[in-house]
């Protein structure tokens, strides 16, 4: 954006940023605008006039209403001169002889200096003090909050009223009471109690708050309404976090294939009713419709189809299969068959690495060659799973099971599979590339129900922002994410609105705080004590979490899954594995070995660098989670301390005796 | 020279401004929040907020999605 210019307001210079809407400029600058139709968190109407000013430029004067008008170098702008004065009056009058009794009405008509109601009174005068008065904010509000438009205006000059569509109850209409929120009078009133919340207007109050950051900041910030959690396959690939042949790197030239402006300009449909929960402002949720299958069942056919979800194209790049048709094909049958994206993403890369090292053959694959980028093959092998027959069966066992089985049967190396095999507790890995976030390695792996992808947020945390740089920090974050992310889940509640939109003004927290977005921790406070009375923090919140956090991996723990040999990542996940990986990052490896081991690589074989490197990334490890570990009041073995269960109030005889023999 | 994040490091050149600093780390992220030698930056000084040699950055990434 360009710098600042200076403009005239009532004859003093004022600096502004040019295109900066003047309104705002005014009132910052202390202006006296009355204004009706105009809403801080709505987009400007200019249609009640209230609120004109006088502009001057290239020697011209002319009122223009000064919430549409943006500021423009050379313009002169009067406040308060007598052709603005005069032009106040009377559009207020006129308001006051209509609507007489309406405080809002009124007050501005104070404001204009107009006390007299029967200039304009007549058969027009509706003398209800809650009358609706036309300006067009709930309108607005039922379009920008929810992209609805179950209200409209009807009827020309004095029949014009707001109304739903002929004049009944729209079953549309999902009660989200954005317009009650933003009507100036009280013509609409919010009657319904339905839940019974302790304090309805706590909750819709919080709750607008992020319909209208929804509105205003979504298209500068992650554009989910435009296109939903694919906006992430960008930035990913940018950063070199999306996982591409089976997680060996991070990027890749075909990934652009993939981005999130492909969808939206030639698949997704726009501007359509949410999959996800109707009336939500961030309706991130999308679909291609009429979308012609070609495999399958269902080939021929035309259909709609969810998504892509950010996790579905990743487990795409992963399978190294960068093409937008792919992503909904296989989309449309994992969603119809009930099988994971993830999950058989993740698996079907890891059979297409082996396949290519050779571990197994066409002989193994039904004849399919299973290799990086094989399309079809992979969804054969889905249709396959779908139908229990052929290799798909086996692929759909999972990687641990395919490892044990190609050990067991085909003789492979299983230190290699262990390497490559991107599973946790027996969970493939969700689609980012962990490789320099020793936290986020943490953060998947020591997640009790395994790598999934609500745990992935400490990436850039950790490897771009290097905020948490010592062990304490990490394990610190390791304590507070997890279990912020345990009471979603406890209170069925989203987590996009928490951080895929952010206040403006979040920047103005100290990193650590900001990370937390603050503000919007503050709304999901509300909104539980809107609907059950109880005052909340975040002493209060994590206890919550903890509890059924402790009580979780102690089911795990009784499961044999609990335990510090199960929180170990396959090594993918945290270094490159095979001189392939090594030489496509060399530069980065290289300066690693150089300046944090003090080892000159130059000469070394990259098998030599690969073992210096990998014996420093797994000590890593092992700190953050031993520290994150005492952090959570879990033994050096991950085991919770029966200190911590009694400090929780969970330290039930039952649940102690489960963990009393693995204490330290 | 500047340091990104107290552990990055690029060349400076005479009148670098941040959107120069983010373009030379690749941070394209909509999330980000910039301060300079401590002091926050707003988005629509970037183009031409100059940054001085041996200043520190800090470039923070909002993480979102999952």
């Amino acid at each position: 954006m360009a710098q600042k210019i200076q403009i005239l307001v009532d004859g003093r210079t004022v600096e502004a940023a040019p295109g900066a809407p003047l309104l705002e400029l005014l009132q910052s600058r202390g202006c006296e605008i009355p204004t009706l139709c105009h809403h801080p968190d709505l987009a400007p109407a200019g249609s009640c006039r209230l609120c004109v000013v006088e502009i001057e430029a290239r020697g011209k004067r002319r009122l223009v209403a000064s919430c549409t008008a943006k500021v423009r170098d050379g313009m002169s702008v009067s406040t308060a001169s007598e052709p603005v004065l005069a032009h106040r009056r009377r559009i207020a009058a006129m308001h006051l002889g209509r609507w007489p009794r309406v405080p809002v009405i009124q007050e501005i008509a104070r404001r204009c200096g107009v006390v007299d109601a029967s200039a304009y009174r007549g058969t027009m005068t509706d003398e209800n003090p809650r009358a609706c008065v036309l300006c067009t904010r709930c309108v607005r509000a039922c379009e920008e909050f929810v992209q609805q438009r179950i209200l409209d205006f009807a009827g020309r000059g004095a029949r014009r009223h707001m109304t739903m569509a002929y004049g009944d109850v729209d079953p549309h209409c999902i009660g989200c009471t954005s317009c009650a929120y933003v009507c100036p009078t009280g013509a609409i009133q919010v009657v319904d109690d339905l839940n019974h919340p302790h304090d309805p207007v706590m909750i819709r109050d919080h709750g607008m708050k992020v319909n209208a950051e929804m509105a205003r900041l979504d298209p500068q910030q992650c554009r989910m309404r435009q296109v939903g959690t694919a906006n992430i396959i960008d930035v990913m690939d940018q950063y070199d976090l999306l996982p591409c042949h089976n997680f060996k790197f991070g990027s890749h030239p075909d990934a652009k294939k993939i981005y999130s402006a492909v969808f939206r300009d030639q698949y997704l449909t726009q501007g359509e009713d949410d999959g996800c929960w109707k009336g939500c402002s961030m309706a991130c949720a999308k679909a291609a419709e009429d979308f012609e299958l070609k495999t399958g069942p269902y080939a021929g056919r035309k259909v709609l189809v969810d998504g892509p979800e950010y996790e579905n194209a990743g487990a795409c790049a992963n399978m190294g299969c960068f093409d937008p048709w792919f992503a909904l094909e296989w989309n449309f049958y994992c969603d119809t068959y009930g099988v994971d994206t993830i999950s058989f993403g993740t698996c079907m890369a890891f059979v297409m690495e082996a396949f290519e090292a050779g571990v197994i053959t066409e002989a193994q694959t039904g004849g399919k060659k299973l290799r990086f980028g094989a399309m079809l093959e992979t969804l054969e092998c889905l249709h396959e799973m779908a139908r229990g027959e052929g290799f798909g069966v086996d692929v759909g066992q999972g990687i641990r099971w395919l490892k044990e089985k190609w050990v067991r049967e085909y003789g492979a190396d299983p230190a290699f599979l262990q390497d490559i095999g991107m599973e946790v507790k027996g969970l493939e890995v969700s689609e980012y590339v962990a490789k320099e976030s020793v936290a986020q390695q943490a953060g998947y792996s020591m997640a009790v129900k395994g790598p999934q992808h609500d745990e992935a947020w400490l990436i850039f945390m950790d490897m771009v922002n290097n905020q948490i740089p010592s062990f304490e920090d990490k394990a610190e974050a390791l304590y507070y994410f997890p279990l912020w992310r345990t009471w979603f889940g406890l209170m069925g509640l989203c987590k996009l609105l928490w951080n895929d939109v952010v206040p403006v003004d979040n920047k103005t927290y100290p990193p650590q705080q900001a990370a937390k977005v603050p503000d919007h921790v503050r709304n999901y406070f509300k909104f539980f004590e809107g609907m059950t009375g109880i005052p909340l923090d975040d002493e209060k919140m994590l206890a919550q979490s903890a509890r059924v956090h402790n009580l979780q991996r102690i089911m795990s723990y009784r499961c044999g899954r609990g335990t510090r040999e199960h929180d170990l990542p396959p090594y993918r996940m945290m270094g490159p594995v095979t001189a392939e990986e090594y030489e496509s990052r060399a530069e980065r490896y290289d300066k690693q070995l150089r300046e944090i081991l003090g080892v000159d690589p130059a000469g070394k074989p990259v098998e030599e660098k690969i073992r210096l490197l990998r014996a420093h990334r797994e000590a890593q490890y092992v700190r953050v989670l031993e520290t994150a570990y005492e952090r959570r009041g879990w033994t050096r073995n991950g085991v919770p301390r029966i200190s911590r269960l009694k400090e929780l109030g969970i330290d039930l005889p039952e649940i102690t005796a489960i963990v009393r023999d693995a204490q330290d | 020279m500047l340091t990104i994040n107290d552990r990055d490091r690029i060349e400076w050149r005479p009148g670098m401004t941040v959107r120069d600093v983010l373009d030379a780390m690749g941070y394209t992220y909509a999330l980000i929040t910039v301060t300079v030698d401590g002091e926050l930056v707003e988005e629509d000084d970037y183009d031409h907020r100059a940054v001085p040699d041996g200043a520190a950055l800090n470039v923070f990434h909002l993480a979102h999605g999952g």
